[in-house]
């Protein structure tokens, strides 16, 4: 625990580092301005450092440090809007070690980042995971449109949620993404730096991860994960949303004082470091249930979720407010929150779909972890 | 952190469900005495005696000061397990051993240690806590009542309120001006007064919940010793804030007589949870991202450490959140849950709370002050600009 620990905090200081030189604001609006885009250089130095490899267990190939590491990573990662596939690459290699039956290659390529992994979970117009997914496998392969998934314009695997059609079941396909059944629909959206696309499948060649009630628990363990880092990656925006509005109201001075002074602007911050902390409070007690319960890690990852996507949306919108004019400027990086804000809101499921998954899963809260 | 039992606390788990078992079988069932009721402190007292008794009053407290020398952990299964009853802590923890044990502990001699902090935990001394006034309420600083030096006492003249369980206390915590040509924060002092001493008169306010637990108390002519002044002449906001700090942490306790949301759920049922999905699971998760500080804090607090910001944080979410889920919980009750008596358990629960949850949101920093304060301590925006800074405070306007 020791060694984790102390690996653990020098991958974090790192990264800190590391993402505050590179990811400048001209990189991000640059990476803004067209469908798809994606950060690759980004992304090859940090899988160099080991970042894909660093919460994957080591008899996986990875790094051993868990999921606490990732959870840091994504925080860091939110708190520039830097956008990359790293939890995205870690839930795959767990989804494919669940099924541990041969998918060392796959999980080799995710691991070392050579390959690029995309959640492609939904179906087009549902804002959460459905019980009938619209995609369909059959004798003749995979077929069907999903909905836009980030990352999908660059992954070369995707985890696919499917209708079997042989035996009227749900399942979780693995799919290869760079083969001719394969169309990646790039759409200009809000965020464009999230290397988002629909995937188009026809007669598409999938392998079938697991199927049935299988993979309905394999499917809740990897939204559970998915949710709870990306809980960390929206409180790290959030939380560079508020101190953000804290600097700009300690310099920007009207009627003979600092804006932070009055009670307007500090109670509606002072209101945001509230929902950031009780935000914290969720995904720190979700990151501890996937170890101690995992029973009940979908309820509280859930809970996780609902906090994180308001604590971000609160914080990202009343930061542009702040600033007033000059934050609705091109120029300005608040956009870039209030943009990310919103794709991580929507991306895993909206959050009307997370609070049912909250109010139908609160007796498995009260069990504690 | 895993706050799942170890071997020993399993152990210590199962030790203190049978004593509960043995001891606390008069309190399965909520009170039927109204908040405010002497008998309730009365009960109080002796329920901390018999926790005393068996070894349970100061857990986490070093063997030789009296207590258990276990661990904040087991302190924090204590608390656990007794919030399955419906022991009547009320002014007896939230007050005495709350705020006064921790104040005085901080700031007390050993003398003063010795003759107050311990007899509390043995459920020898009820408090009461002499802070706000008419024209001192969010604004505490302005308090005008009056200590003057008269030989090796003090002689305190003022009128103090909402003074919680003032007619059931032994003694009060109380901050006094003992120098107005001071500025405001600088002209107080705090004192420990005997609630049975001449001058003192205590009456009762009635509350919108009709019962009485708040009191107005007039200080005429009260003689201090100067061994009862807590810390020094002209510190006494200093130890005010521990007190307000203490107070602020604990204010998020969970109690068996308020709703939760876990009582809500119930309250609708299965189709009124349908029906309310969208503000259920903002008031789940609300409440869930609380108990991740609570726990925190607690262990904090019973290994001696002052409670940090985020306890300000906690009492600001959790009075609203109180009052937002007794508001669902009474619509989910429909007219009943307005208008039923006192022997609908459930609705009473929600009623309470409804009422509680209003006087919550001021009582120890009202909303306002506590948004000021992350503002400015936690978030580090500058003060309003003020115009009672450096003045004397007998120069200053207060009240209305």
């Amino acid at each position: 625990m020791g060694d984790n620990q102390e690996a653990l905090a020098m991958i974090t200081d790192q990264a800190g580092r590391l993402l505050e030189d590179a990811v400048t604001p001209q990189r991000l609006k640059s990476l803004l301005q067209k469908p798809g885009s994606f950060d690759r250089d980004l992304w090859l130095q940090t899988v160099g450092l080991g970042w894909a490899g660093a919460a994957v267990p080591e008899e996986a190939g990875g790094f051993g440090l868990g999921w606490e590491v990732l959870c840091a990573l994504a925080g860091h990662l939110g708190a520039v809007t830097a956008s990359l596939p790293l939890i995205q690459n870690t839930v795959l290699v767990d989804a494919l070690a669940q099924a541990d039956c041969g998918y060392s290659a796959v999980i080799e390529q995710l691991v070392s980042g050579e390959a690029i992994a995309t959640l492609a979970l939904f179906d087009q117009g549902d804002n959460g995971i459905s019980d009938t997914p619209q995609l369909v496998y059959g004798s003749s392969g995979l077929n069907g449109v999903t909905a836009v998934a980030p990352f999908a314009a660059v992954a070369g695997f995707a985890l696919v949620h499917a209708l079997r059609e042989d035996q009227s079941q749900p399942a979780l396909l693995l799919v290869a993404l760079d083969q001719k059944g394969v169309k990646r629909d790039l759409r200009n959206c809000i965020d464009n730096a999230r290397g988002a696309a629909a995937l188009d499948f026809a007669n598409a060649t999938a392998t079938p991860v697991a199927v049935g009630d299988g993979a309905s628990s394999l499917l809740m363990r990897v939204a559970a994960r998915a949710v709870i880092a990306t809980a960390f990656e929206q409180v790290g925006g959030a939380g560079s949303c508020l101190q953000s509005a804290c600097d700009y109201a300690r310099e920007r001075k009207v009627f003979g004082q600092p804006i932070g002074a009055f009670q307007g602007i500090k109670h509606k911050l002072a209101d945001i470091y509230a929902d950031i902390e009780i935000a914290r409070g969720c995904a720190l007690d979700a990151l501890a249930a996937l170890e101690s319960n995992p029973r009940a890690a979908l309820a509280y990852a859930a809970a996780a979720r609902v906090t994180a996507i308001t604590a971000y949306e609160h914080a990202a919108r009343e930061n542009i407010q702040v600033h007033g004019g000059i934050g609705v400027t091109w120029e300005s990086a608040e956009h870039h929150y209030y943009r990310r804000s919103r794709s991580l809101a929507l991306e895993l499921g909206a959050a009307p779909y997370w609070r049912d998954v909250l109010v139908d899963h609160v007796e498995l809260l009260a069990e504690g972890y | 952190m895993d706050f799942n039992d170890s071997a020993e606390e399993a152990a210590f788990r199962a030790e203190v469900r049978a004593w509960l078992q043995q001891n606390a079988s008069d309190y399965t069932e909520p009170l039927a005495l109204r908040q405010g009721d002497p008998r309730i402190a009365e009960m109080g007292r002796s329920w901390q005696k018999q926790k005393a008794k068996g070894g349970f009053a100061a857990i986490s407290w070093p063997v030789e000061a009296g207590g258990r020398g276990a661990s904040p952990i087991e302190e924090v299964i204590f608390a656990e397990e007794e919030g399955r009853y419906h022991v009547p802590v009320g002014p007896f923890v939230g007050i005495g051993i709350n705020l006064a044990v921790p104040t005085i502990r901080a700031h007390g001699t050993p003398e003063q240690i010795e003759k107050f902090a311990r007899p509390t935990l043995l459920g020898e001394i009820l408090w009461c806590q002499l802070f706000s006034e008419p024209g001192a309420g969010s604004d505490l600083a302005a308090v005008r009542t009056r200590a003057t030096r008269d030989g090796d006492d003090w002689l305190v003249n003022g009128q103090k309120v909402w003074t919680s369980w003032a007619h059931t206390a032994d003694w009060g915590i109380m901050l006094a001006r003992t120098d107005p040509e001071q500025a405001k924060h600088k002209g107080l002092s705090f004192f420990l007064v005997d609630m049975r001493s001449a001058g003192i008169d205590v009456r009762p306010i009635r509350s919108i919940s009709g019962e009485s637990e708040f009191n107005e108390v007039f200080l005429t002519d009260v003689r201090i010793p100067d061994s009862q002044r807590l810390g020094a002449v002209g510190d006494g906001w200093k130890v005010a804030m521990t007190t307000l700090m203490n107070e602020r942490a604990s204010a998020a306790d969970q109690s068996q007589s308020l709703p939760d949301v876990e009582s809500l759920l119930a309250a609708l049922g299965e189709q009124g949870r349908a029906a309310n999905t969208r503000q259920l699971a903002s008031l789940y998760a609300r409440e869930q991202g609380l108990k991740y500080f609570g726990l925190r804090q607690l262990t904090r607090l019973s290994q001696g450490g002052n409670p940090d910001p985020i306890s300000v944080m906690s009492k600001l979410v959790y009075a609203n959140l109180l009052q937002d889920v007794s508001a669902l919980g009474l619509d989910a009750l429909g007219l009943p849950g307005a208008f039923a008596g006192r022997e609908n358990h459930e609705a009473k629960k929600f009623q309470y709370g409804y009422q509680w949850s209003a006087a919550l949101r001021i009582a120890g920093g009202a909303d306002e002050i506590l948004r000021n304060q992350i503002a400015e301590r936690v978030l580090g925006l500058p003060g309003e600009i003020r115009s009672d800074k450096g003045v004397p405070f007998s120069q200053l306007p207060v009240g209305r």
